[in-house]
């Protein structure tokens, strides 16, 4: 099966946005300054979702064009589906912080 | 690297020619189903009932289409709800328009015999206007005279690796060119404010988008429920979004890379050229009236689309005056909606189509449409009505 791809929008980051339809045990390639990283899915991810190119652990902050995009609200496996089941945003969130009172 | 257009009397460049009547209502559409030629906006916010500060937005959307580029001649009626207002009299109306240079004509029920009447005199009016208008040519002129927007919606990842990166190319050329560029959507710049703000040129402008950021994500917070259940919406998610950072940070990528001049107000015409981000609401029906009142001559909405299905046939956003662009850089929604279409980037993720390329193919397109081709959207009647982007509550 040939492999899929993924592209990676800053070096720093830790996930990887696909750009083909991934099937579980895909591998899926990731250009990056001249090399190929590669990573194999673990699950399904489709096409523009993003893949986990290490373990995260929960708590820890998920990175996309280099910049936080949210943190892992459970432990994300390598070459897992990162998306709103495991991935939490942290801004605007009126229900962590509570109605202000006014 | 220039654009054919139509040179009004201050100056500014159109890249279309209409007759615009102005307030909405019975007899601005009267007369703007029986003459062509002529614009009309269509909205459910007429003042009645606003405050001071929402009359004035309402105000600075009329005097802004009156005065955007691409009309050449206004009829002001004196028969909307909230005309009574000092904000929204025809003739507060009329004459900041005419400050332009432009040929303003009032009608008033209350002095031209009637609703009736008034209609009449519109119509007769609008004909000769018309035809007026259509004595001017459209002449060569440098793309300092392009005055931009840009929307990012149903955005999903396909938006921040190519779609919007390729605006944001076109973005850098024009403004680079000495042009105009606006782009907004404050609650979508949530977590890149930071990347926003080290582009102001001064630190004054870097702490008004700050500001407008804080002001948001407060009020956000003040209603006590997590964004995500609100924004990112359904169809961001269906498409890959996560969270509203990672659309915010591929939001920017619209906006280029250029300096930020300054922060305006929804429909605020700015004082000078270059990129400007306007402090507004990501709504598509009152996001793009907002541009063209600023003085956009052309608009641009770029969509992901990947959440969305069966969509062939997008009903364009209403400018009111300015023509309105679709692009997307997602291969599923080009298949599906191709026949909307005036810009497709989805290359650079399926092909490889180098960046650049991709964006000054874009660039063409804006130049072959300003210049008088027709967009997509302009081919259809149906324009949804406008909210404006008001902020007080009505009382």
């Amino acid at each position: 099966m040939p492999a899929k791809r993924a592209l990676i929008m800053h070096p720093k980051d830790n996930v990887a946005t696909t750009i083909e339809e991934v099937l579980p045990g895909d591998e899926v390639r990731i250009p990056q300054g001249g090399e190929v990283l590669t990573v194999h899915a673990i699950e399904a991810v489709p096409f523009g979702f993003k893949i986990a190119l290490e373990e995260i652990p929960q708590g820890a902050i998920i990175l996309k064009y280099g910049d936080t995009i949210g943190k892992a609200s459970r432990p994300i496996a390598r070459g897992a589906l990162v998306h709103v089941h495991n991935l939490e945003g942290t801004r605007a969130r009126g229900d962590l912080e509570g109605r202000v009172k006014g | 690297m220039s654009f054919f257009g139509y040179v009004r009397p201050d100056g500014s460049v159109g890249t279309r020619n209409y007759v615009l009547v102005i307030p909405q209502g019975l007899i601005a559409k009267a007369i703007c189903d029986f003459v062509a030629g002529t614009r009309m906006i269509t909205t459910v916010d007429h003042g009645s009932g606003r405050t001071g500060n929402d009359r004035e937005r309402i105000a600075r959307v009329l005097i802004g289409l009156g005065r955007n580029p691409n009309v050449a001649s206004v009829i002001v009626h004196a028969a909307s709800p909230g005309v009574q207002y000092a904000e929204l009299t025809a003739e507060r109306l009329a004459d900041e328009i005419r400050a332009g240079g432009k040929r303003v004509e009032i009608i008033d029920p209350a002095r031209d015999g009637g609703v009736y009447a008034a209609i009449a005199k519109g119509i007769q009016l609008a004909r000769l206007m018309t035809v007026e208008a259509s004595k001017l040519r459209r002449v060569e002129v440098g793309d300092e005279h392009l005055c931009l927007g840009v929307k990012c919606g149903y955005s999903d990842t396909t938006s921040g690796i190519a779609g919007n990166p390729a605006v944001g190319y076109l973005f850098d050329k024009v403004i680079k060119a000495g042009g105009t560029a606006f782009f907004g959507e404050t609650t979508e710049i949530i977590g890149a404010e930071h990347a926003l703000a080290k582009r102001a040129v001064t630190p004054d402008v870097a702490k008004a988008i700050l500001d407008a950021v804080a002001y948001r994500e407060g009020l956000a917070k003040s209603t006590g429920l997590d964004i995500r259940t609100i924004n990112p919406i359904p169809a961001n998610i269906k498409g890959g979004l996560s969270s509203l950072e990672e659309k915010s940070l591929g939001a920017i990528h619209k906006a280029g890379t250029a300096p930020i001049q300054g922060v305006l107000q929804y429909a605020q015409r700015p004082k000078g050229k270059g990129l400007y981000f306007v402090d507004n609401w990501m709504g598509s029906f009152s996001i793009f009236a907002g541009y063209a009142a600023a003085g956009a001559n052309l608009v641009l909405f770029q969509i992901g689309g990947g959440g969305l299905a069966g969509r062939n046939l997008l009903e364009g956003c209403p400018t009111v005056v300015a023509p309105f662009l679709w692009c997307t850089a997602n291969p599923k929604t080009y298949a599906m909606a191709k026949d909307n279409m005036d810009y497709y980037c989805g290359t650079v993720i399926e092909s490889g189509e180098d960046s650049e390329q991709a964006g000054e193919r874009l660039y063409r397109t804006v130049i072959d449409i300003a210049s008088g081709t027709l967009s997509r959207s302009e081919t259809l009647y149906y324009s949804d009505p406008i909210d404006l982007c008001l902020e007080e509550p009505r009382f």
